[in-house]
């Protein structure tokens, strides 16, 4: 049996892919550290040589800063990428719900019936993802809220017009959670579960298609293509 | 609805978070004109009450030092510049010119109580002893019709310039019939509409009349709600906290009779000057909370070196008070100094989710659908659990699926 390989992602979107990876993993440790400092510091130093929570902000802040620009360029790739762009999967037209449709069967007969063509991103992965990006939005949003209120003089290290900015972005935050500042930061403690739940699916189901698809899926985020079965490029078909 | 929507429209408004401590040159030698001819003004009108901070004052043993150390103080906490200091010393000595008429309903009477209490009074509560208290439900000597009486002369008398200060929260729900006040029994909600429909500006002292507060907190039996909920078309300001710290209303009422204004205003209607900054940005223990050192438990090593009390429940990070810089009783101490963290008193819905004495990941917060209380953190881990099993039912039966294909084959 031939197969073909097929480019999937550039060298930029993989990059992005792991910047976001460990900005997510470094942001969880320390966004769990903020909730409830889960270690304690050594009692017997002073503090003016510990700097723990201090350091934990630091990390969380610049690990969302970096996860935020990050998001702004994937929402970029959604419309213009080179490869796939992503929002033509997101339409619900026929063609796009008949796919996500058949993705489903795929995943849910465990490989049994597979009735689409796997060489391109599906609209099933597209509609996931873009879950993912509206709980990443929502995790900026709500964070840079709980963030602004650090500046109640309106004057921040790169000028009045940021905190303004991010008051004018994300005020309307406290009204939509139910009406308290407490209420914004259980959301944002919230989501993160839902986050690290949709991870879990993503590895998970990673996994599962390079091994049942026998496709190679998993290189697609490392070295950017995967491998697609030459006699059945074009053609459906259903498995037994 | 329309209150949702005032709410939102001050929300989309950035200034109104912003505090400015620095208006320029012009802006204060305008106000201080202004402030000059608003105090002459009150000086030749009648007075509203015989006493005066002066005669409160001697009788206490205090000195006219001690007191103009208490107006420059008080001038710092206005945020206005020090050349202001006798403008506030001469407010203060006209306060008997400016009649109040203080409610009673929902709530605990605390912070009158805080105020009657102490027993060596600062001059913030002096002050407030020889305010034209025209009538006041909990301290007066008069009961029923006469009472009443009392009231609708007040009212009459000072048609559209007293003020009306309210301490606890407003029942507007099922039970509001629970709550009757004076003889002719009526209902809190109509006692306040009918007094707050004369006053020049409504202020709400402690958390019960600004939010609701205790009697507001799940399940609310009483439907209670706050004086802004009830009260339409009167400015209102809010001085929450449990009790209302004594030098942020004696602020606010100095204010008043400094300007004849209500001071500015954050969205939630509170003072900025009080409600400008939170606990957390001035805390004395703020050092131990950058540091990562947290008291683990009650009367540990960390409890008695002062460390920090966030690991305890402490709500200074998110709680907008002065609390940290005013402190109560004349500065002797303050929540956080004594050893407990903050429960976020002046914050709306304080009860049900700032004071559960745990840090927010801990907390016992009723869930959105109500009944069920699960902490984020018990949802989160049941979430994640049944995100694994799903996987792994899924894993195993691709698996033996994908056997049992290759063994047909």
């Amino acid at each position: 049996m031939a197969y073909k390989k097929v480019k999937r992602m550039s060298l930029f979107m993989r990059i992005n892919h792991w910047v976001v990876a460990i900005c997510m993993v470094a942001a969880i440790a320390t966004g769990l550290y903020i909730g409830h400092p889960y270690y304690q510091s050594f009692i017997a130093d002073p503090a003016v040589d510990k700097y723990v929570m201090a350091w934990n902000r630091w990390i969380h802040f610049m690990a969302a800063i970096i996860f935020d620009v990050s998001s702004i360029v994937v929402a970029y790739l959604y419309f213009f990428s080179r490869f796939e762009k992503a929002y033509k999967k997101l339409i619900p037209n026929g063609e796009n719900i008949k796919e996500f449709g058949d993705v489903l069967v795929n995943l849910v007969t465990l490989n049994r019936v597979k009735k689409f063509d796997s060489a391109h991103a599906d609209s099933f992965n597209a509609v996931f993802f873009f879950i993912f990006h509206l709980m990443l939005l929502w995790m900026l949003l709500t964070g840079l809220q709980l963030y602004v209120h650090a500046f109640p003089h309106g004057e921040s290290s790169i000028g009045a017009w940021w905190p303004a900015m991010l008051h004018l972005a994300t005020d309307w935050t406290v009204w939509i959670t139910g009406g308290t500042y407490m209420d914004v930061r259980i959301s944002h403690h919230n989501t993160m579960y839902w986050i690290i739940a949709w991870v879990m699916f993503h590895i998970y189901y990673q996994i599962w298609r390079t091994i049942f698809w026998n496709e190679g899926d998993i290189n697609i985020v490392v070295g950017g293509s995967k491998f697609v079965k030459e006699d059945e490029k074009s053609s459906e078909r259903t498995k037994k | 609805m329309s209150d949702r929507r005032d709410a939102l429209t001050k929300l989309f408004s950035a200034k109104g978070a912003k505090v400015d401590t620095n208006r320029g040159e012009a802006y204060y030698e305008a106000l201080m004109k202004k402030m000059s001819a608003r105090l002459q003004q009150l000086e030749t009108s009648d007075l509203a009450m015989k006493s005066s901070i002066e005669r409160a004052l001697d009788a206490q043993g205090l000195t006219r030092r001690d007191f103009m150390k208490w107006a420059s103080a008080a001038c710092a906490m206005l945020m206005l510049p020090s050349q202001f200091t006798p403008l506030v010393a001469k407010a203060a000595t006209l306060m008997n010119r400016v009649p109040v008429i203080w409610l009673e309903l929902q709530d605990c009477a605390g912070n009158s109580e805080a105020i009657l209490r102490s027993d060596a009074p600062t001059i913030d509560e002096l002050i407030l002893d020889v305010l034209s208290l025209e009538f006041n439900e909990t301290i007066m000597a008069a009961a029923g019709h006469q009472a009443e009486e009392h009231l609708e002369e007040a009212m009459k008398t000072f048609k559209g310039k007293y003020l009306c200060v309210v301490e606890g929260a407003v029942p507007i729900g099922a039970g509001k019939e629970w709550c009757t006040i004076g003889a002719k029994g009526e209902t809190f909600e109509e006692h306040l509409l009918r007094v707050a429909k004369d006053a020049v500006a409504v202020v709400a002292v402690g958390t019960c009349a600004t939010f609701g507060g205790i009697p507001a907190a799940s399940p609310n039996p009483t439907g209670a709600v706050g004086v802004q909920d009830v009260v339409r078309g009167k400015p209102i300001i809010n001085i929450p906290a449990c009790p209302a710290n004594p030098a942020n209303i004696t602020g606010t009422i100095l204010h008043f009779v400094l300007t004849g204004q209500i001071p500015e205003l954050d969205h939630l209607n509170r003072p900025k000057f009080a409600f400008g900054y939170r606990i957390h940005d001035n805390c004395e223990r703020r050092a131990h909370f950058d540091a990562g050192e947290f008291v683990e438990e009650w009367g540990d090593e960390g409890a008695k070196n002062n460390f920090c009390l966030y690991k305890m429940g402490c709500k200074g990070p998110m709680t907008f008070n002065n609390c940290s810089i005013v402190r109560y009783n004349e500065a002797v101490n303050w929540p956080i100094g004594a050893g407990h963290g903050c429960i976020g008193c002046s914050e709306p819905q304080f009860w049900d989710k700032y004071a559960t004495e745990r840090p927010l990941a801990d907390s016992k917060i009723k869930a959105p659908t109500g009944g069920v209380e699960k902490s984020v953190d018990e949802f989160g881990l049941g979430l994640l659990t049944a995100a694994g099993i799903g996987i792994a039912i899924h894993a195993v039966a691709s698996a033996s699926a994908a056997k049992a294909e290759s063994e047909e084959a």
